[in-house]
């Protein structure tokens, strides 16, 4: 028992430890978005347009993982690509691509998958009519603000364009942004059905837990409810 | 299953001078030609320098192909973008943004091109070591690292196996259908995966 009083509280006494399931989930998801870039982009609808899959996949992770492991999961994709192995799109890799123009958007990928993770950690413990309205709010929201921003600040800076002129450069891809967000929902709700303890048990559970095991037997108390004393 | 392959891509094995450098002075130099594509205002200085690691790049042995193929997915985007500065601020600037750019993106590739891949993951595992007060564990960085690569394989496999169960089915045109499948692939192994590691005692936070 001191032996996990120790774990809760050297790390940042807020929250738990990661273990090795979510160990396994960072990891996975990291492969995750390294494998939706290498594959080739899938058709949509009748027209059959080809959307790309890695920011469905960075959208997705956050809405599936919640904020902290997202972070890592992305981080940790976007720390190997630019460290050198060619997971980027296209196979592209190296600290070269800092200086390319779609530097903005590759920075913003881990900040949008925790900011997304956020929000639908949020969703799902407040609320239960409309999430899929919601989730695709956030997604929206993360998209728009943080890739799109942030895109945009890329491209004024490496290609020296002005904001009007980067802004018009980084228009074209909100349709297909659009298509991605509303495909990563429902997979999303999908995922949590499937799934129901991926991101609610770490989200919902963990006010109950502290007084019903412990209530029921004194001497015995678990992991969980120890290391958030 | 394929994609293993991908690994390789880009190490180019030798015993050149810039082989035998340790790496954080080559992350230094890439580290410095960031930083000269904001300093550097003449494009002649951009271009020297520029020619100056092309020549390294070349005496590493890597050979011409490798360079033009460090560039050319950028090529595109960088003409038009030098197409767009020359009408808007004139020939000098435009040719300064384009070699900053390059200049970056061959230092760069130089880093990868020389360095073997196990070398650049354990520079990046050594990244984590200043953050272990922080609570960062380097083994368990290193050991999730491991995982991530193991796993590309198996879920770009998991991509196209979706993608033909889903052809037969006649939903190749279903993006639910084509995308789906894979992420509750993904989420199960991932379990697997962890779980296989809390049975052998790896992965789990140890002090």
């Amino acid at each position: 028992m001191t032996q996990t009083h120790a774990a809760g509280t050297l790390k940042p006494a807020k929250r738990r430890r990661w273990n090795a399931t979510d160990l396994g989930l960072i990891a996975v998801f990291a492969a995750l978005v390294a494998a939706s870039a290498l594959v080739a982009a899938i058709p949509v609808g009748g027209l059959g347009v080809p959307i790309t899959l890695q920011t469905l996949a960075v959208m997705l992770t956050g809405l599936a993982l919640g904020p902290g492991r997202a972070f890592a999961a992305v981080g940790l994709y976007t720390l190997l690509g630019l460290a050198g192995l060619p997971i980027f799109s296209g196979g592209r890799s190296g600290l070269g691509i800092l200086a390319g123009p779609s530097a903005g958007y590759i920075i913003a990928f881990p900040l949008a998958a925790a900011a997304v993770g956020w929000l639908a950690a949020v969703v799902i413990r407040r609320t239960v009519k409309f999430r899929a309205v919601l989730l695709f709010v956030s997604a929206m929201a993360t998209s728009i603000v943080l890739v799109h921003g942030l895109g945009i600040a890329g491209m004024m800076v490496n290609a020296k364009l002005d904001f009007s002129k980067a802004f018009l450069a980084d228009l074209p891809f909100y349709p297909g942004d659009i298509i991605k967000n509303v495909l990563a929902v429902t997979v999303a709700i999908a995922l949590h059905k499937a799934f129901p303890d991926l991101l609610v048990r770490r989200v919902r559970q963990l006010p109950q837990k502290a007084a019903a095991p412990r209530a029921a037997t004194p001497g015995t108390t678990t992991p969980e409810a120890s290391a958030q004393q | 299953m394929r994609g293993h392959g991908f690994l390789l891509a880009n190490y180019v094995p030798g015993t050149s001078l810039v082989h035998r450098m340790p790496l954080w002075l080559k992350f230094l130099l890439v580290l410095a030609c960031g930083m000269a594509s904001f300093l550097i205002v003449d494009w002649r200085l951009a271009a020297a320098a520029l020619a100056v690691l092309c020549g390294l790049f070349l005496l590493s042995g890597a050979g011409p192909t490798r360079l033009f193929r460090a560039v050319r997915p950028l090529l595109p985007i960088l003409l038009v973008i030098g197409a767009f500065q020359w009408w808007q601020l004139g020939g000098p600037v435009a040719a300064r943004i384009v070699l900053n750019i390059l200049l970056c993106v061959v230092a760069a590739s130089l880093l990868t091109a020389t360095t073997p891949l196990h070398r650049l993951l354990d520079g990046v595992v050594s990244l984590a070591r200043p953050f272990r007060r922080f609570g960062a564990d380097p083994e368990r960085f290193a050991l999730t690292i491991a995982i991530m690569l193991r796993s590309i394989p198996f879920i770009a496999g998991a991509f196209s196996d979706v993608r033909d169960s889903a052809r037969a089915r006649g939903l190749e045109r279903n993006p639910r259908a084509l995308v789906l499948p894979v992420f509750i692939t993904t989420v199960a192994y991932a379990r697997h995966t962890g779980e296989a590691l809390a049975a052998r005692g790896l992965g789990e936070p140890e002090d």
